[in-house]
């Protein structure tokens, strides 16, 4: 029995849902504020990102021959400039080549490294890691100037397949990481299933675990790929005379003519860095794969 | 097993060897067939002196002394000739600016002069191409004096003193010291306009102080753009860098100073270890040769060293190109400089870190 003192239910029933909404009205206010200052910590970081990328297509599209806001015109003189200079398309299909070749190189040898440091039981694996991963660590233009006196006491010179190695050197780390980060969860039961059923184990490797592995191998491949092509400091000590990448020649001649020419490469470069990921995902299906 | 069967039989260890042999081969292929080929490995630099070194003047070269011209113009050039071995050098002529030569032969990285008697050009060169202010030759140089806007009204500008002009705050264009040869020889011409001469580093460091505010800039490059783009009114530039936009219509000027222009040198010199000596210097003799400067002075705008030369009305006018001009011309002495630069880097950086 109630108290006299106690309201009715009806009023007591009233009081909870007028404190509950007000509890969840400023809940709901809470959240919105918090989602707010979400989306605003978002926003600032997607700039962040971007407005580089935002000022480079600023000055590639703008006729003048300078940096210039707010543009006054809107020109593609720059990109034909960049295409219809020698020296920038030999070093955009050389940049391309030596991508490739150190994407292959790293791919194959980052993966069967990582396979061999997860399932090999090797004595002293993590320090294997380490030494697989401190190609990341060193300042990159160490690694290309100790490279660069390994090969002159070596007396080979400057040779394309010194660039590749270079380059795979300074890419094999990302092909490990992101092939260990799978091979992490993988489910070793899957390929002693296999072998049971009566697969041998070139067969197990490449109908099992081949595929299961492939995301991380493909996240590698990519990293690799655009590491190798706007790679910088190995190269500059690497590159031959008359064979030199697009950043190298890049740099060059950003020290005589800072134009928009150096604009148009740069976006050249991303585009061609979003195509390498479209056509993966054209070709092996990186979205089944990876949450874009 | 069949005889035919036995002989192509294939070993695991067969395969390693064929396969070793292979890449051995693959490697070694491109050095044995250019063994008897003479390869001449020099430095030079990109943009419009590379297209026309890369397309007429090195092919002409390679043709005429049956060779081949590898020219890096990836820098940096001296820690990759440091990092090779002194007995094969990986150039065997290294152009650079005086600055850099300076540095080299400091290190024995190359001869301190070029031999007249194997480079008969020689003789024909101001002598400031040779003077004790030069490592090698000096094949062109560039004038470093004011570049400026002529459509903001500034008026009249005949002093180096006048960069230090109010006026001009906010709109003055300057180098990051340490890292542009043009920047530094202004820190000696400092010197000499306000002390004892280009040594008094004292007088040089009071008078940088009262350039601020000014915009720094690494490269001659980025400080022309500085001035076309009118984010500058006035910034220290070498002569080729405002005449490179000639017949633009652009509102830009290069005054030289009454006190004189720096000299900014292009030198060529031998590496000791270089194994192509001969070819060295007839290379350094061929890039002496009245044409060969004639055509690069009409394509940079770059002063011509050798006396001979005749350019054309236009480039005549403006370039150094007799007695008279050339006596404006102030080289400065990168061998005391190079001693002092740790010290100048680190003060300079206080006095433009704000």
């Amino acid at each position: 029995m109630p108290s006299p003192a106690s309201p009715p239910p009806s009023q007591l029933t009233a009081s909870i849902e007028l404190a509950t909404s007000t509890g969840l009205r400023r809940r709901a206010a809470h959240r919105g504020w918090g989602r707010r200052l979400y989306l605003a910590a978002n926003i600032a970081v997607l700039v962040f990102l971007l407005a580089p990328i935002a000022i480079v297509i600023v000055f590639a599209l703008n006729p003048t021959p300078f940096i210039q806001f707010p543009p006054v015109g809107l020109s593609l003189r720059w990109f034909e400039k960049f295409f219809a200079s020698r020296d920038f398309m030999q070093a955009l299909v050389f940049s391309l080549e030596v991508a490739a070749m150190t994407t292959l190189a790293a791919t194959v040898l980052g993966a069967s490294a990582a396979l061999a440091i997860a399932r090999g039981n090797l004595p002293g694996s993590r320090l294997i890691v380490a030494t697989m991963l401190s190609p990341l660590m060193l300042p990159a233009i160490l690694t290309g100037l100790a490279l660069f006196q390994s090969y002159v006491l070596l007396d080979v010179g400057r040779p394309l397949w010194g660039l590749v190695a270079g380059h795979t050197l300074v890419t094999i780390p990302y092909v490990v990481r992101t092939t260990l980060a799978v091979l992490h969860n993988f489910d070793v039961r899957l390929e002693e299933a296999a072998q049971n059923l009566g697969a041998s184990p070139t067969r197990t490797f490449f109908e099992v675990t081949l595929p299961l592995v492939k995301p991380g191998v493909l996240a590698g491949a990519i990293f690799a790929f655009i590491v190798s092509f706007d790679q910088f400091p190995v190269s500059l000590f690497l590159v031959a005379p008359g064979r030199e990448t697009l950043p190298i020649t890049l740099f060059n001649y950003l020290k005589f003519d800072l134009d928009g020419t150096i604009g148009a490469a740069s976006i050249v470069s991303i585009l061609l860095a979003f195509l390498v990921v479209i056509a993966l995902d054209r070709t092996v299906g990186l979205r089944s794969y990876v949450k874009l | 097993m069949t005889a035919s069967s036995r002989r192509f039989s294939l070993s695991r260890r067969r395969l390693l060897t064929a396969a070793a042999s292979l890449g051995a081969g693959v490697i070694a292929a491109p050095y044995v067939a250019r063994a008897d080929e003479a390869v001449l490995n020099v430095t030079g630099w990109g943009g419009k002196w590379g297209e026309v070194m890369k397309a007429e003047i090195g092919p002409a070269f390679e043709t005429e002394f049956k060779c081949k011209l590898k020219t890096d113009t990836a820098l940096p050039f001296l820690p990759k000739l440091q990092a090779s071995s002194r007995s094969a050098p990986v150039y065997d002529v290294l152009h650079t600016n005086s600055n850099e030569q300076w540095a080299a032969v400091e290190m024995g990285l190359v001869e301190p002069k070029v031999d007249p008697r194997l480079v008969p050009n020689i003789a024909d060169v101001y002598p400031y191409a040779v003077s004790d202010k030069i490592v090698g030759v000096c094949i062109f140089t560039s004038a470093i004096g004011l570049g400026m806007r002529t459509d903001k009204g500034y008026g009249s500008i005949t002093s180096w003193k006048d960069y230090w002009d109010a006026k001009f705050n906010g709109a003055r264009g300057g180098y990051v010291i340490p890292a542009n040869s043009l920047g530094q020889a202004f820190v000696m011409m400092c010197g000499t306009l306000f002390g004892k001469g280009q040594t008094d580093l004292d007088a040089a460091y009071a008078a940088l102080e009262k350039l601020k505010p000014i915009k720094l800039v690494d490269f001659t490059g980025a400080m022309e753009k500085l001035i076309l783009s009118g984010e500058a009114g006035i910034g220290i530039l070498h002569d080729s860098g405002i005449y490179r936009y000639d017949g633009q219509n652009q509102p830009v000027d290069f005054v030289t100073p009454k006190e004189g222009v720096l000299s900014l040198e292009q030198v060529l010199s031998i590496t000791p270890g270089s194994k192509a000596k001969e070819l060295g210097n007839a290379y350094i003799n061929y890039m002496l040769r009245p044409d060969v400067q004639k055509r690069l002075a009409e394509t940079v705008w770059y002063s011509p060293a050798n006396k001979q030369v005749k350019l054309d009305a236009k480039y005549d006018a403006k370039l150094l190109t007799t007695p008279e001009k050339v006596s404006k011309l102030i080289q400065v002495d990168w061998k005391w400089y190079n001693a002092q630069k740790d010290e100048i880097d680190s003060r300079v950086n206080r006095i433009f870190r704000a």
